[in-house]
């Protein structure tokens, strides 16, 4: 394949490295300490959050009130699906973007780096707004993290923090939004000569479909929090029914909003995995168009399926919602089996994000399919707002989710830093949250399907304990390989292994470039021939691959 | 009515409660309505149980048949239009059969015949319940510390209308699975089939505040003898002014 290596154009030498102070933080317009900033800020989210699920977890484990009273046991669980949801999943996964999407598409920044940082630090300062209703009279907002209305309304609930819950979230909306237009136009029109759509890595695609998924939710979400709002504050009526409002108004949108953000949180991990597993077995990722076309199906069924949370309320159709949600199994399917394709017949390395991306398989197998089961209004009389779904989008969420930013994190460390992450500690972080993972949650499949309502501080049931202590152990658990992946992130940032370029023969063009990249990102790149340039470039002489049968641009009814 | 004991309450309920089998199984219904729930729920775990066995195993397999044993690149094979369509019709018939039997499983359920046996109102509110047995001034009504008691005639059909009278609720008998949400402004309906004599446990699962655990009830299903001469009594103490509680 010929090769050539292009100088970047119209990147002058004078763009010199700063130093990365803080104040340099503070200031910065690079999509890459950007991306710093959100990751830090999200992780540091998650750490808050899971601290709420220990909690939540230790006042689980047995039966009885011991720790904390029912309102603060309400406030816990609200903020910790708060703290989780709209602030940690959905924005570590556009900080991995804002730092990797530039890079993977050969471009020197994102298409608007001003409004970057606006997106974070209006993200940042919506984030510390939730937080601060910790620090007002009648602490933060109790009311679940969906605030049903009118539970969430002023006759039932009153106090600033839940003012201070809707503001923060509405900021964190239009910061999503913001960011959502920021990367949808980088990728669209900042993507290097001859790197073509259908030549865009997949971590790329999954990001491209996510803030898509953003433009169309996040506005549905800030609505539904204006309209709530202002029912608190101004008295308007829109959720009450002695004045024509409606309850289910509430459900409705905020759900529209709802399930989308669940593929908002996973169709970015989706990319990481069709990241890694090509790269761990050495070989493409199977059928690479499939996989895009799967991710639009998707993102599109993803809309129509919002009322299948609201199956017990007796107020919608159920047969197409049922059909909808059904149906997102075959999209879904289909990507599971690309990455077993991928890895069949290849040439397996057991890495940490090889394995970390095994472990997202084989959990998000399980909660997808326990997704099927709801999608099914019977089966989801019977189990809706038990513990069955707690443990079913835990599976998606922290089982998904979880794996797959970890493996993105081994994976694209080194990239970040220069160094790698130990694989020794790798090991332990896999395998306690591996066991620690499917203890705590399994078993809440378990006392769910016995009939263990969610959202309860105490439990009735004597039968329900064993199954409760098992999941707070498991839970702690957790939290010990939680500790150990930082531990290995301190050691490693210090001590760790130089990583070089290009540690595990990559394949996107983040490998082409040094580790950590200049604040340009590139000193040269190659040509673009493939979905994978680096692969190409580093079998450049070896005429097995050098014919164009590798591009699925070209060949388009090939993978 | 009886007062809040947990413990021996519990203890009596456990063994009146089906314990759920191993690996997951959903607990036998106790209602005409649930049974269908129950042979759907199994269907689906089968499938699920085949599924799953085959994703991982498939997973399982690569890990060890094809670790990297050298530095030869394996084949670089790009896709198969052929299987990718075989793994796409395939899960698209499962999940269209499995959208059949639900919607039958569903016309069981929420079937509601023209006339039912015993028509009931049921009133959620924080934090407790009321149960209107309509037509006989009957009426019980629980508080966060009294768990109500629902008195119902075995194998009879029950109408419940559920009721809200302040923030969304949820009526949830874990025994018949299915459940309801409470939603003010909104009359839902639904039928209940008790098909066997016994002491079920009840418990509102929408999240509704403060004493969202507390909103505890019972059923208590018993013949339909029994039944008439506690309706007769509940009547009296309702036309007396005293609902029982």
């Amino acid at each position: 394949m010929a090769t050539t290596e292009l100088p970047l154009p119209a990147l002058p030498e004078a763009h010199h490295e700063e130093p990365g102070g803080i104040v340099d933080y503070l200031t910065t317009v690079d999509h890459k300490k950007i991306g710093i900033l959100y990751i830090f800020t999200a992780f540091s989210i998650f750490l808050a959050g899971g601290l709420l699920a220990l909690l939540v977890r230790a006042e689980l484990a047995q039966r009885g009130l011991q720790l904390m009273g029912e309102n603060t046991y309400n406030q816990v669980f609200t903020m910790h699906g708060t703290l989780m949801i709209f602030l940690f999943a959905a924005q570590v996964s556009t900080g991995l973007g804002n730092y990797l999407v530039p890079l993977q598409i050969g471009a020197a920044d994102v298409a608007f780096p001003r409004a970057n940082a606006m997106s974070y630090w209006l993200y940042l300062f919506g984030s510390l707004i939730v937080l601060s209703s910790f620090f007002v009279a009648g602490g933060p907002a109790a009311v679940a993290w969906t605030a049903y209305a009118p539970l969430s309304t002023r006759e039932y609930f009153q106090g600033t923090g839940m003012d201070l819950w809707i503001i923060g979230l509405a900021v964190v909306g239009v910061a999503g939004i913001l960011g959502a237009v920021n990367l949808v136009t980088t990728i669209f029109r900042m993507r290097m000569p001859g790197m073509t759509m259908f030549r865009t890595p997949l971590f790329t695609w999954g990001v491209l479909v996510n803030q898509l998924l953003i433009l169309f939710a996040f506005p549905p979400l800030t609505v539904v929090f204006a309209l709530l709002f202002l029912e608190r504050n101004f008295g308007a009526q829109f959720f009450d029914p002695t004045f024509g409002g409606s309850p289910i108004l509430y459900q409705h949108i905020f759900w529209f909003f709802g399930h989308p953000e669940v593929y908002i949180i996973i169709l970015p991990i989706f990319g990481i995995i069709s990241e890694v597993i090509p790269v761990f077995s050495r070989k493409p990722l199977f059928g690479y168009r499939a996989m895009v076309f799967a991710f639009f199906g998707i993102a599109a069924l993803s809309f129509g399926v919002w009322a299948h949370h609201m199956f017990a309320t007796g107020l919608v159709y159920l047969p197409y919602f049922s059909i909808m949600s059904l149906l997102i199994g075959v999209p879904t399917g289909i990507k599971v089996f690309n990455w077993i394709g991928t890895m069949w017949r290849g040439s397996i390395v057991l890495s940490t994000a090889m394995l970390m991306a095994l472990g997202f398989i084989l959990v998000f197998v399980i909660g997808g399919i326990t997704g099927i089961f709801l999608a099914s209004p019977p089966i989801d009389f019977a189990v809706n707002d038990t513990y069955y779904v707690v443990a079913h989008f835990h599976y998606i969420m922290v089982g998904g989710l979880l794996y797959g930013m970890f493996a993105g994190f081994y994976f694209w460390f080194p990239k970040f830093t220069g160094r790698l992450l130990s694989e020794r500690l790798g090991r332990w972080h896999f395998w306690t949250f591996l066991i620690g993972f499917n203890l705590t949650f399994f078993v809440q499949f378990l006392v769910g399907l016995d009939g263990m309502p969610r959202r309860i501080a105490d439990y009735e049931l004597d039968r329900w304990q064993p199954a409760n202590l098992a999941s707070t152990v498991g839970a702690f658990l957790t939290g010990v390989s939680v500790l150990i992946f930082i531990w290995n992130f301190l050691v490693s940032i210090r001590r760790g292994e130089p990583a070089g370029d290009d540690p595990w023969e990559g394949n996107s063009l983040e490998w082409a470039t040094t580790s950590p990249p200049p604040s340009h990102n590139f000193h040269q790149l190659p040509e673009i021939h493939s979905e994978r340039p680096v692969f190409d470039y580093r079998h450049r002489h070896d005429p097995a691959f050098a014919t164009p049968h590798t591009d699925p641009e070209r060949n388009p009814d090939r993978g | 009515m009886q007062p809040r004991r947990r413990v021996p309450a519990a203890r009596w309920l456990a063994g009146t409660a089906v314990v759920l089998a191993a690996a997951g199984c959903a607990p036998q219904s106790v209602t005409e309505q649930g049974q269908a729930v129950y042979n759907l729920y199994n269907l689906f775990l089968y499938l699920a149980a085949v599924v799953f066995l085959l994703v991982s195993g498939l997973v399982i397999w690569s890990v060890v048949r094809y670790r990297r044993r050298g530095d030869d690149l394996p084949t670089q094979t790009h896709g198969n239009n052929r299987l990718e369509l075989i793994w796409t019709l395939i899960p698209t018939v499962i999940v269209l059969a499995l959208f059949v039997f639900t919607i039958q499983a569903q016309n069981k359920v929420l079937d509601r015949p023209a006339k039912p046996d015993v028509n009931l109102t049921v009133t959620a509110f924080q934090w407790s319940w009321r149960f209107t047995y309509e037509g006989t001034g009957a009426e019980v009504v629980g508080r966060p510390e009294t768990i109500p008691e629902l008195v119902l005639p075995v194998g009879q059909r029950v109408r419940i209308k559920l009721v809200s009278a302040d923030v969304v609720h949820s009526f949830y008998v874990p025994q018949t699975l299915f459940k309801r949400q409470a939603i003010p402004g909104t009359d839902n309906e639904f039928d209940l089939t008790f098909e066997k004599v016994g002491l079920y446990h009840g418990q509102c699962t929408q999240f509704c505040g403060l004493q969202h655990p507390d909103m505890i009830f019972r059923v208590r299903v018993v013949t339909q003898g029994e039944y008439q001469s506690w309706l007769a009594a509940a009547t009296r103490r309702g036309q007396a002014g005293q609902p029982g509680i």
